[in-house]
């Protein structure tokens, strides 16, 4: 079942167009990544989707409700990038008024404080005043924030961007946590290793338009390279392919290619062995999520520049 | 919304807000009291006003004395009204405290109306204090307790409310800084009017009242803080019929600090009619803008 989606969701600041006709859809219990350069519009529909900012056109739903509908906000958490928390307020204290917010009483809300506390390993920073809190530790407090009200679907915007590696890691046993209890977890990351790491589907977004979606091995099955060590490879041959693979290297009897597709690879080397050549070894190429990202990125760019 | 409202009275009170307004309010009162002091130490007592020219006087003078005193003090209360508010919506976004209030199951109307009922719980708490020790203060130096002291703090707890309700109402669209200017630039539009209006009473000048009936309308802080002059005033006897006539008016001697031209109650409905308007106003914009 679907418990976030978006439908056309467009939003245009003046003449400037953050995000354009998105649609998406996230099932419940998944952790689902959203990946883009800097300025493609990724912290615009993370605000439109827990209600923050409203849509120029288009429609999104989340949990059942519209993002402004206060019965869905029950069930969402909401971690923003570039955020600040009240500095005059003790850890604690704060956590246990964001619970109080979110509908718990004020036991059940003192009680959750602690628990997302030690969650995400402020136990015993609790009553120092957030103020004095480090940067890392404030962005731990902030997921804490979030997670306090027990959300059905939690929105991350950044979550690890002012942690260290340890930290880091910590965050992702949470969001793996918190998978396994069900929860549904929107991740919005420029850290391409830790989407590739903990998300379960993945959306690219640039220049506020979704260039590819899918599940991570269906993102990674598209563009493919193929290592292919081989003799007998004549000039012509070589000329021939490279006007069809334009990013062909030969390092002595080392072929490289970039294809469109793995499917390619057979009709590949029946070219090469048609054509007089031995082939010793064929080696699909693993294209990470670096690869699709940095493909589609340039690929948009080349088609809006 | 109640939650929210406790959240802000805390945030000012543990920002220090209400404690630096309360040092700054204590330095001027001991300023104050200290020129009541001097002033009128050598007044007769004023426990029967009527009785002699000299005691008259003397009542008048710790009338006046303490009207220039509320003059005054409006201007803290006004201050600290628009400076508690001005970035309570603005300025939360400017600096990304508002995202994790403003995605919790609370609407944007609970939000805004809690954070104006914790700052006016503040200023009713800190207008209160202050009026009860100003007419303190003129009741310890001259004996005179202040006529219609109740009516009157109501009306001086009312004059912030309405700088909270405009200061409120610019946060939801404005920034910080043009919010404070613009709150700040009314006010001084409404204090001047004020004075514009009474002078224009002292000369009979239609035009000139007018002028501050409009302003007033603008913003009706100063109406309010002439009325509170005339609940106060018009409460005294005229002249005491010995060597000061009885058609004199009291308000006369107090010049543009008095209530020459007084607000009628109507405008005191106006004023209300005025903060429940500029507050459903600031919830329509904040309901309707991006964060």
């Amino acid at each position: 079942m679907a418990v976030i989606e978006a439908w056309n969701l467009t939003k245009i600041y003046g003449r400037q167009v953050a995000c354009r006709e998105i649609c998406l859809s996230v099932e419940e219990g998944q952790i689902f990544g959203l990946l883009g350069p800097n300025g493609a519009g990724k912290s615009t529909l993370v605000k439109m989707l827990v209600g923050l900012v409203y849509p120029t056109a288009g429609e999104a739903k989340v949990a059942g409700y519209a993002p402004q509908d206060i019965r869905g906000r029950r069930q969402v958490g909401f971690l923003p990038e570039n955020f600040r928390l009240h500095g005059w307020m003790k850890g604690e204290e704060l956590l246990t008024f964001h619970a109080r917010l979110a509908g718990l009483d004020n036991r059940a809300a003192s009680r959750r404080a602690h628990e997302v506390l030690e969650l995400v390993g402020l136990a015993g920073e609790g009553r120092k005043l957030v103020a004095n809190y480090s940067k890392g530790m404030q962005q731990r407090l902030g997921l804490a924030a979030a997670l306090v009200g027990d959300p059905r679907v939690v929105f991350l915007d950044e979550p690890t961007s002012a942690l260290d590696p340890l930290g880091r890691r910590q965050v992702r046993e949470i969001l793996l946590a918190l998978k396994e209890a069900g929860k549904t977890v929107f991740l919005n990351s420029h850290l391409l290793s830790e989407v590739e790491q903990v998300c379960d589907r993945v959306a690219i977004i640039n220049r506020g338009t979704v260039v590819a979606a899918g599940r991570l091995d269906e993102l990674q099955a598209g563009p493919a390279t193929v290592a292919i060590r081989l003799a007998g490879l004549t000039g012509e041959l070589v000329a021939e392919l490279r006007r069809r693979y334009p990013e062909l290297q030969l390092e002595g009897d080392r072929l490289t290619l970039a294809l469109g597709g793995r499917e390619e690879i057979a009709d590949l080397v029946a070219r090469l062995v048609a054509g007089g050549c031995r082939i010793y070894e064929v080696r699909p190429g693993h294209s990470s999520l670096e690869d699709v990202f940095v493909h589609l990125v340039r690929e948009g760019e080349q088609v809006c520049g | 919304m109640w939650l929210m409202a406790l959240f802000t009275f805390r945030e000012a009170w543990r920002k220090k807000v209400a404690l630096i307004a309360g040092a700054l309010t204590l330095a001027f009162l001991i300023l104050y009291g200290t020129g009541l002091h001097f002033i009128t130490r050598d007044m007769v007592n004023t426990a029967n006003p009527t009785a002699t020219a000299a005691s008259y006087y003397a009542m008048m003078q710790a009338v006046t004395l303490f009207v220039l005193g509320i003059y005054l003090a409006s201007f803290l209360a006004a201050g600290l009204a628009v400076l508690a508010a001005v970035g309570s919506v603005a300025g939360e976004i400017e600096n990304g405290t508002l995202y994790t209030l403003a995605v919790r199951p609370l609407s944007r109307r609970d939000l805004l109306l809690g954070k104006f009922l914790g700052l006016a719980a503040m200023l009713v708490t800190y207008a209160a204090l202050f009026f009860l020790a100003l007419a303190g203060l003129v009741y310890w130096q001259t004996g005179l307790v202040i006529p219609g002291l109740v009516p009157a703090l109501g009306l001086f707890i009312l004059e912030p409310l309405v700088l909270l309700a405009v200061t409120m109402l610019g946060t939801t669209r404005l920034s910080t800084l043009g919010n404070g200017v613009l709150a700040f630039a009314l006010y001084a539009l409404a204090v001047v009017g004020g004075m514009i209006e009474q002078i224009g009473a002292l000369v009979e000048s239609t035009a000139a009242i007018y002028t501050g009936v409009v302003t007033s309308l603008i913003l009706p802080a100063d109406a309010v803080y002439r009325r509170l002059v005339a609940t106060v005033v018009d409460r005294l006897p005229a002249g005491n019929g010995q060597d000061i006539p009885r058609f004199i008016n009291p308000q006369s001697m107090l010049g543009p600090f008095g209530s020459q031209s007084t607000p009628s109650n109507w405008m005191l409905v106006y004023t209300l009619v005025y903060i429940g308007i500029l507050l459903a106003a600031a919830v329509y914009i904040f309901n309707r803008r991006d964060v």
